[in-house]
């Protein structure tokens, strides 16, 4: 089976490394993943996309197919709305509320979560460069295509060890709000 | 054993240059191929070579002609726009006969075009990148591992036919990451090509003394082998000749070294030029070749799973193109091939003069994206 995921924000937030980690870890993992970034030739603001597809399969196409994306992550209004007709009917969409605006008919068409991304890593973890795993950690929660512990082990190996503590952090954070959205805690 | 990793196409195409035998790069970083200069200068120093960013792409080439030609194995990496720029010094390369690899992570053009996004509009450009006559070998990258295994080629390509060779990805190869499976090191090492050597005495050696549809023999710079290297037609120790039965020896020997003997040898070394897939039964064959080629395998799985028996095949060796596999798949497929391109047409124009057709559709995008599998699928009904 295939699972498809999106991380879009703009140029500079970090949205890459995320999909790095997830897809290195489904191959840690004995599978197939694959990151392919779209972005624009804007050094820092332009409209970033993120396709991470995964599966037990050998993967050759890299994006993700419109239309087909169960889980996408927004992080940028600009993003959100060019890339949001991509999530198929009744998938999951998370947006940080204060810079995303998610209409009442798009609430309908998908399961919309509105989670402080941003926020959290600034003033919880106290750090805004690891919003990218605070994103990390809502995707995987929400969608558990990941083994927790490995993912956690993937995304500490793609970080300098004196950021550990503080990664660690935001991946808790952000399984915790996410748990939270989703009522299940 | 084979090794797995996980990585992107610049970062493999890099891995590949230096563990196939390069010890030199010279370049100027141009969106989307910058990685491979980036790599090659973290991992050059580790094995004694040398990674200079030189003051633009010509000056990069340049460099990288002027190491090649004291005997060490020497690439550049760019895209579209530094092709352009390196033209003049791709043509030195070609008639003074020094190899080099070229390394093209092609991006939308013309011009500045579309920088951060994926394109196939350079395989023209590669296969005439200069003014006067030209014969190009020209490998496209069609998955990860491939930016590996024929990076190594190119090297090995360029020493067996002493010329420049172009190794191109597309942006969607060159920056996407996955897992990539390549041969062993020991496997790599033992396939490396290293150009031939006169080891007579140096008042007997003529370096363009060699026969029609032979590379000359270069022996490295600063060795006690003394030859004039020009870009002017030469004679056989290297000196400027407008002699009229040199000048047409030279020519013909130059293109012929490359295309006659392709087409004599249907192909210019043992490794495959192309590939298939379910092909053999098929009743529409698909022809794309880099990032599209991967759209194409799901393009034919979807097509089978809805009885439709599609097939594919994906070159490799651009240029010179497979002609003869070309030939027979065009003598079996009468209007049932689609050929799918990031341009306006310029491999379905190689397709018709081999298949000396035109019979078959196209699905060509030129506006920067990809082409969805689902964007192929439709076009092969259509063509039901």
């Amino acid at each position: 089976m295939r699972d498809t995921l999106r991380f879009t924000g703009v140029g500079g937030q970090g949205v890459l490394l995320a999909g790095e980690i997830m897809a290195a870890c489904k191959i840690k993992n004995g599978g197939y993943g694959l990151k392919t970034a779209t972005y624009t030739s804007q050094v820092r603001g332009g409209a970033t996309v993120v396709d991470i597809t995964l599966d037990d399969e050998e993967i050759r196409y890299p994006y993700a197919n419109e239309g087909e994306i169960d889980f996408m992550l927004s992080v940028a209004d600009v993003s959100y709305q060019q890339f949001k007709n991509g999530v198929k009917s009744g998938g999951i969409i998370v947006v940080d509320p204060n810079l995303v605006h998610a209409s009442d008919e798009d609430k309908k068409k998908w399961n919309i979560y509105e989670i402080p991304i941003i926020t959290i890593a600034k003033e919880e973890v106290g750090n805004v460069i690891t919003q990218s795993v605070v994103a990390l950690a809502i995707a995987n929660t929400m969608t558990k295509v990941l083994p927790e512990e490995l993912l956690v082990e993937t995304m500490l190996s793609k970080v300098p060890p004196k950021v550990h503590e503080v990664n660690k952090k935001a991946y808790a954070l952000g399984k915790d709000y996410a748990l939270d959205a989703m009522g299940t805690k | 054993m084979a090794r797995e990793v996980i990585s992107t196409g610049n970062e493999l195409c890099a891995k590949a240059a230096i563990e196939g035998g390069a010890k030199f790069f010279g370049g100027y970083p141009l969106t989307p191929s910058s990685e491979v200069m980036h790599v090659s200068s973290d991992l050059l120093p580790k094995v004694g070579g040398v990674a200079i960013q030189m003051e633009d792409e010509i000056a990069g080439i340049s460099a990288a002609l002027g190491s090649s030609m004291t005997g060490v194995k020497s690439f550049t990496a760019t895209s579209g726009p530094g092709i352009s720029l390196k033209a003049e010094q791709i043509g030195l390369g070609f008639i003074a006969e020094i190899p080099l690899v070229i390394v093209n992570v092609m991006r939308g053009g013309p011009s500045t075009g579309l920088p951060t996004r994926v394109s196939q509009a350079d395989i023209g450009q590669a296969q005439y990148p200069t003014h006067g006559d030209y014969a190009s070998i020209t490998l496209c990258a069609g998955s990860l591992s491939e930016c590996y295994t024929e990076t190594v080629r190119a090297f090995n390509l360029a020493e067996k036919y002493m010329t420049p060779v172009f190794m191109l990805l597309d942006e969607t190869i060159g920056h996407m990451h996955g897992k990539a499976i390549l041969p062993d090191l020991e496997e790599i090492e033992a396939s490396i090509v290293t150009r031939e050597k006169f080891e007579g005495s140096p008042e007997n050696y003529k370096p363009y003394d060699v026969p029609m549809n032979k590379p000359a023999v270069l022996n490295p710079m600063f060795q006690g082998y003394k030859y004039h290297v020009t870009g002017l037609h030469h004679g056989v120790e290297g000196f400027p000749t407008e002699d009229a039965e040199q000048c047409e020896f030279n020519i013909e020997r130059l293109v012929g070294k490359i295309n006659t003997v392709a087409a004599e040898n249907d192909g210019l070394d043992d490794l495959p030029d192309y590939e298939e897939y379910m092909l053999d039964d098929a009743d529409i064959c698909i022809i794309a070749y880099g990032s599209i080629g991967l759209g194409a395998y799901e393009a034919v799985q979807k097509l089978r799973s809805e009885g439709i028996k599609a097939g594919l095949f994906r070159p490799i060796m651009l240029w010179p193109s497979p002609a003869k596999r070309i030939a027979e798949i065009g003598a079996k497929f009468e209007n049932r091939i689609m050929v799918t391109e990031l341009n306006m047409g310029q491999y379905s124009k190689e397709i018709e003069r081999v298949i000396k057709r035109n019979d078959f559709a196209t699905l060509l995008k030129a506006n920067g994206r990809p082409i969805a599998p689902a964007e192929m699928v439709a076009k092969v009904k259509e063509m039901m």
